[in-house]
């Protein structure tokens, strides 16, 4: 639209005087939300008929003030806050009181305003901080729950070496250190043999997991051949007891890595460890 | 004479939502002069005019939280809320058929003789000066700024009566607020 020619029509001061039409108006509430020139124009209209309005002002009757303030409290249009005695002596300081009064109320709302952006920065901090809190919790909970598994583990652990402790303990059981062969010094097992009841635990202490398809087979050597002892479970936990074939009697207990299952008799390229009583 | 309006609109406001005495008390002192100057302008005599001015204090007073900022200035709301109390109440029907027994019945056949009647029916020292700014406009300009402001007649009954084009009667309108405004300033 051109602007301009908008302003030149004259519609503006068809408005102003309240002669424009309800689409006009409409028109014109719109344009000028958006464009300066045309609210500019807008009030230099109504200034004129201000300042028009200023110079033809006309003495009114002295008693017409008392009289519409009457009837204003006649209609019940006045606040009820007990002034009602009109003295003009007082007005100027009145008027000055209403002013500061005014302003103060301005500087309320300024306050009021300022209040509010200070709620704003508050509620802001506080969601900041919530969703921080809210992150921490969580990372407090998954510690937990890292710990309570720890502990869990631990737990099992602590149990696992209570076991071989009773076993160590039992004074009827025999420890027999199984150690690495040559090629591989470093692996370590224990049996623990009941000599009473002939009951055979294996503990696999430093021994690698049996790759797949592979089982840890024990054997007893009883007067020179191996006997099978039985397969360490593939479920059972590595380094704790797990119950053996009973043996009654051997000179020397071995290890070797078979398949899955094992086998009757050991494949000696696979022996591991093997310790004598 | 002239209004103080020493305060800024917002102030006058705040102070008007008041409603005690203190406000009213303002309102008046800065205010009524100039809004009863328009009154007298639209209704012809005295005794109507005061009834009319009573009735615009009382709308203003009544309807002040109505006033949108928005939407415009508070001076000309008042402007505005005199001028069209003044204009309906020229409209009722009592003060038309009083009218009719005076010359000012003819006002929408003789401009020219709605003026002189005009004068002579307000002949009040203030109202002089107004009278000599409004003459110092283009006659086909004044006209227009009568007809519209103080006789309420709309652009399209003007356009008719003086057998211009509406258009015309647009353009011929802001012509005649601009040389008002020039001559406002120079009256200053």
């Amino acid at each position: 639209m051109d602007i301009k020619a908008y302003i030149s029509s004259g519609i503006i001061e068809s408005y102003v005087l309240g002669l424009a039409s309800e689409e006009e108006v409409s028109i014109l509430n719109c344009i000028r939300k958006n464009n300066v020139e045309v609210e500019q124009a807008i009030a230099e209209a109504e200034k004129t008929l201000e300042d028009l309005a200023d110079i033809q002002a006309m003495t009114m009757p002295a008693s017409l003030k008392q009289d519409i303030w009457n009837r204003l409290n006649a209609e019940n249009l006045v606040a009820p806050d007990g002034s009602s005695e009109g003295q003009e002596n007082g007005l100027d300081n009145n008027t000055e009181r209403l002013v500061s009064n005014a302003q103060g109320n301005k500087t309320l709302h300024l306050k009021s305003y300022r209040w509010a952006i200070a709620a704003s920065v508050l509620l802001v901090l506080s969601v900041g901080v919530n969703v921080l809190f809210y992150r921490q919790t969580n990372e407090v909970k998954d510690q937990l729950t890292q710990t309570n598994l720890s502990f869990d583990q631990q737990q099992a652990n602590l149990a696992i070496l209570q076991d071989k402790w009773r076993l160590v303990q039992n004074p009827a059981i025999k420890t027999i250190p199984l150690k690495g062969v040559e090629n591989k010094p470093n692996l370590q097992a224990l049996v623990f043999w009941d000599q009473v009841s002939k009951t055979v635990y294996l503990s696999l202490e430093q021994m690698p997991t049996a790759p797949k398809g592979k089982q840890y087979q024990l054997w007893a050597m009883v007067d020179g051949k191996p006997v099978n002892a039985g397969v360490f479970p593939l479920d059972a936990k590595t380094d704790g007891a797990s119950k053996m074939l009973d043996i009654p009697k051997a000179q020397a207990f071995a290890i070797t890595l078979e398949d899955e299952g094992g086998k009757d008799v050991p494949t000696l390229s696979e022996l591991c460890v093997m310790g004598g009583i | 004479m002239s209004p103080l309006h020493n305060l800024p609109e917002e102030t006058l406001i705040l102070l008007l939502k008041k409603k005690n005495q203190q406000a009213f008390s303002y309102l008046y002192d800065n205010y009524s002069e100039a809004l009863y100057g328009v009154v007298c302008r639209i209704v012809t005599s005295a005794e109507h005019a005061e009834e009319v001015i009573q009735d615009v204090f009382v709308k203003v007073w009544k309807h002040v939280d109505l006033f949108d900022a928005e939407k415009g200035r508070l001076y000309t709301w008042m402007i505005n809320i005199a001028r069209n109390t003044a204009l309906d109440y020229r409209k009722s029907k009592a003060v038309l058929n009083e009218q009719k027994n005076q010359p000012l019945s003819n006002i929408v056949n003789s401009k020219e003789e709605l003026d002189q009647t005009q004068i002579e029916q307000n002949v009040k020292a203030d109202f002089i000066g107004f009278r000599n700014i409004l003459d110092k406009l283009r006659p086909e300009w004044r006209i227009l700024i009568e007809m519209a402001y103080y006789e309420g007649y709309t652009q399209q009954e003007i356009a008719e009566q003086l057998d211009v084009p509406l258009g015309t009667v647009k353009t011929r309108t802001r012509a005649a607020f601009l040389q008002l405004q020039q001559l406002l300033k120079e009256y200053r």
